[in-house]
């Protein structure tokens, strides 16, 4: 013990360590009415840690060749010491990372934390969930299965649709005019260097606007829940009397990661073929089309409403404006009262928008 | 006010920016699209009666699920519906009843060369069986056990002999079907049964040629030695039921563990609170 004092002092007089544990852990406070929704942002960054470490892992065996991507994937599950537990993390870790992710920003949007002045916090949210589901639309084209070459080509297909510049997005997304090794190496690049490097920028950004405005107060158990800021000058929300981070709160993120490990764990032993399909287990074959081609999950509303539309355009468009209204909704809801019991009409809004979607992934897994 | 405007405008151009790529990932998956059909399905499979029927059966036939298209047993050009039937592509039509077992001979090369040494197969032009009498000309069935009946037998000669040569065969076909569809379910969930495949078709295909024999006593002693053969089989998949019976338990491990640490921490935070 005597030792790593020892050890703390010599490197707090050096870069004063102490003020910072001091400033941002056991002094950085938090409202005492914070709730467990809170943790969702360190679990998302604990998951987000864990996709980097099984992808850096897989990619020690992955070849992102056509040729050679099916089996080295093939190679992984079956030869590699504990690779089938490697990539079943990464492939559950990312499907759990979209449904922690869409807590998350349920839980900021029920307790109205995206208004003013965390219109940027929302934003940065926003674009992050976009890449997320980027990351795993190109992920998914990796291991060129039948299920990730012809979901791929009918995704990129799709983009066609768009006028005057469609087609020529189709060929650059795929390298070419049809889904072939060009595409794969494509998505590879994007999947392993490019967006990760922008997720990881966003998260920093996000994570900076959450220090520069400070922790909201949940508007449960409040008597004030109107907004007070009045966009008159910067103001750090501050919490005095609240509970500090460190030990406490920490305590609480370590607590809820525990728990999402325990779900994560029982897909991965128990239903381990939950997001797995048979085609997923088939070489891709550009000449022999699988007669039903479902996306993942959390696409299956999207892949719905393109088919309720008589144009692939008009489904495309709607989707558009609904994800623009919903990047855009700090700066559309300006309004100052935060608590959704006293907003009837957003609680409708809202809740009807949630079940819209939930009811359009039934009946597009169904359909 | 202006600063707000800015971060509106900034934000906004921003989205300008990344609006195409959300819209590129928006698009997806939608219902794949059926190949196009040759233009054999495309005639024959609107035309009525007996020039009509063998499309009907053959979407029924194991040919069908394998993609085992008319052309590849007629000949012709599938893609061009004006010169389909011409000679000069290949066309070949239906064969003489003699001519039978070396039409299908084409592709089951094994299987015609057992037909012609049995029973069978020495009766050919005699009144005796062609490949079609059993197994159907478009509706071709899956070769497994079923095919010996006595419906079927009877048509000929008496059952007694072929019920039991179907019984000394009895259970290697249903070991076959277990294993069958135990490495199905296991190649379904991403494990490679390359192996177990290769050595089940051996086995398989070692077992068919017993189909055309008819010689009971050769018929029960090659059954055991192909039993033996599927044993080893089903060794290396009950070792596979086990390391995945271990992975479970491993895994209810970690989630106890993970439900303990959730507590130790739940505890801790109200310790501190």
């Amino acid at each position: 013990m005597a030792l790593l004092k020892r050890l703390i002092d010599w490197i707090d007089v050096r870069i004063g360590a102490r003020e910072v544990v001091a400033k941002e852990l056991t002094g950085y406070l938090l409202p005492r009415n914070i709730n467990t929704w809170y943790s969702m942002g360190s679990i998302l960054l604990f998951i987000f840690a864990m996709q980097v470490a099984t992808g850096i892992l897989l990619l020690i065996y992955y070849v992102p060749d056509a040729d050679k991507a099916f089996k080295s994937v093939t190679f992984i599950m079956n030869e590699v010491p504990f690779g089938w537990l490697i990539r079943l993390c990464h492939t559950v870790g990312s499907s759990l990372m979209v449904l922690v992710l869409f807590f998350h920003m349920l839980s900021v949007l029920f307790m109205n934390s995206y208004k003013s002045p965390r219109e940027l916090n929302w934003l940065t949210g926003f674009i992050l969930f976009t890449m997320v589901q980027g990351i795993s639309l190109t992920g998914y084209l990796l291991p060129w299965s039948q299920l990730s070459f012809w979901a791929t080509t009918v995704a990129t297909n799709s983009v066609g649709a768009i006028p005057a510049v469609g087609q020529y997005l189709v060929e650059f997304l795929r390298g070419g005019k049809l889904v072939g090794p060009p595409t794969l190496g494509r998505f590879f690049a994007l999947h392993v260097a490019l967006i990760p490097a922008v997720i990881a920028a966003l998260v920093g950004a996000h994570l900076f606007f959450l220090q520069r405005t400070g922790v909201s107060t949940p508007p449960f158990g409040q008597k004030e829940t109107a907004n007070q800021w009045k966009g008159d000058g910067y103001h750090y929300e501050n919490h005095p009397g609240g509970i500090p981070f460190f030990p406490v709160y920490a305590f609480e993120d370590v607590r809820s990661i525990f728990i999402y490990l325990a779900c994560f764990l029982g897909v991965v032993f128990f239903f381990p073929n939950l997001l797995f399909t048979r085609d997923a287990f088939i070489p891709a074959n550009p000449l022999l089309t699988p007669a039903h081609i479902k996306p993942e999950w959390y696409f299956l509303a999207n892949y719905q409403t393109l088919k309720l539309f008589p144009s692939e355009f008009l489904g495309l468009a709607v989707q558009g404006v609904a994800m623009t209204f919903l990047a855009l909704l700090p700066f559309i809801d300006r309004g100052p009262e935060r608590h959704p019991l006293k907003r009837p009409l957003f609680m409708v809004c809202a809740l009807g928008g949630l079940l819209l979607w939930i009811g359009l992934g039934v009946w597009g897994h169904y359909s | 006010m202006r600063c707000r405007e800015t971060v509106i405008h900034v934000t906004g151009r921003v989205f300008a920016l990344v609006s195409p790529l959300i819209v590129a990932l928006l698009t997806l998956p939608a219902a794949a699209a059926e190949p196009p059909e040759i233009v054999c399905i495309q005639c024959h499979g609107s035309m009525p009666g007996r020039i009509g029927e063998p499309v009907k059966l053959w979407k029924g036939s194991i040919h069908a699920e394998n993609g085992v298209a008319c052309n590849a047993c007629h000949g012709g050009d599938p893609k061009d519906a004006a010169n389909a039937m011409s000679p000069a592509r290949g066309f070949l039509g239906a064969p003489k009843e003699t001519a039978i077992p070396a039409f299908c001979g084409r592709c089951h090369v094994g299987v015609m060369k057992d037909y012609l040494a049995s029973a069978h197969g020495k009766a050919l032009g005699k009144g005796g069986p062609t490949c079609v009498t059993c197994h159907g000309n478009h509706q071709v069935v899956k070769a497994t056990l079923d095919l010996i009946n006595e419906k079927s037998c009877s048509r000929c000669h008496s059952y007694e002999r072929a019920r039991l040569i179907r019984a000394a065969m009895q259970e290697t076909e249903g070991m076959i079907v277990a294993i069958d569809t135990r490495i199905a379910a296991y190649k379904g969930e991403g494990t490679d049964t390359e192996g177990l495949e290769k050595g089940l078709f051996a086995v398989r295909n070692r077992f068919h040629t017993l189909f055309h024999n008819v010689d009971v006593e050769m018929v029960k002693k090659e059954s055991a030695g192909i039993q033996g053969y599927l044993k080893k089989i089903r060794d290396q998949l009950t070792a596979l039921d086990n390391s995945h019976k271990k992975r479970k338990l491993a895994g209810a491990g970690g989630i106890t563990a993970m439900l303990l640490l959730a507590l130790f921490a739940h505890l801790l935070r109200k310790t501190y609170d």
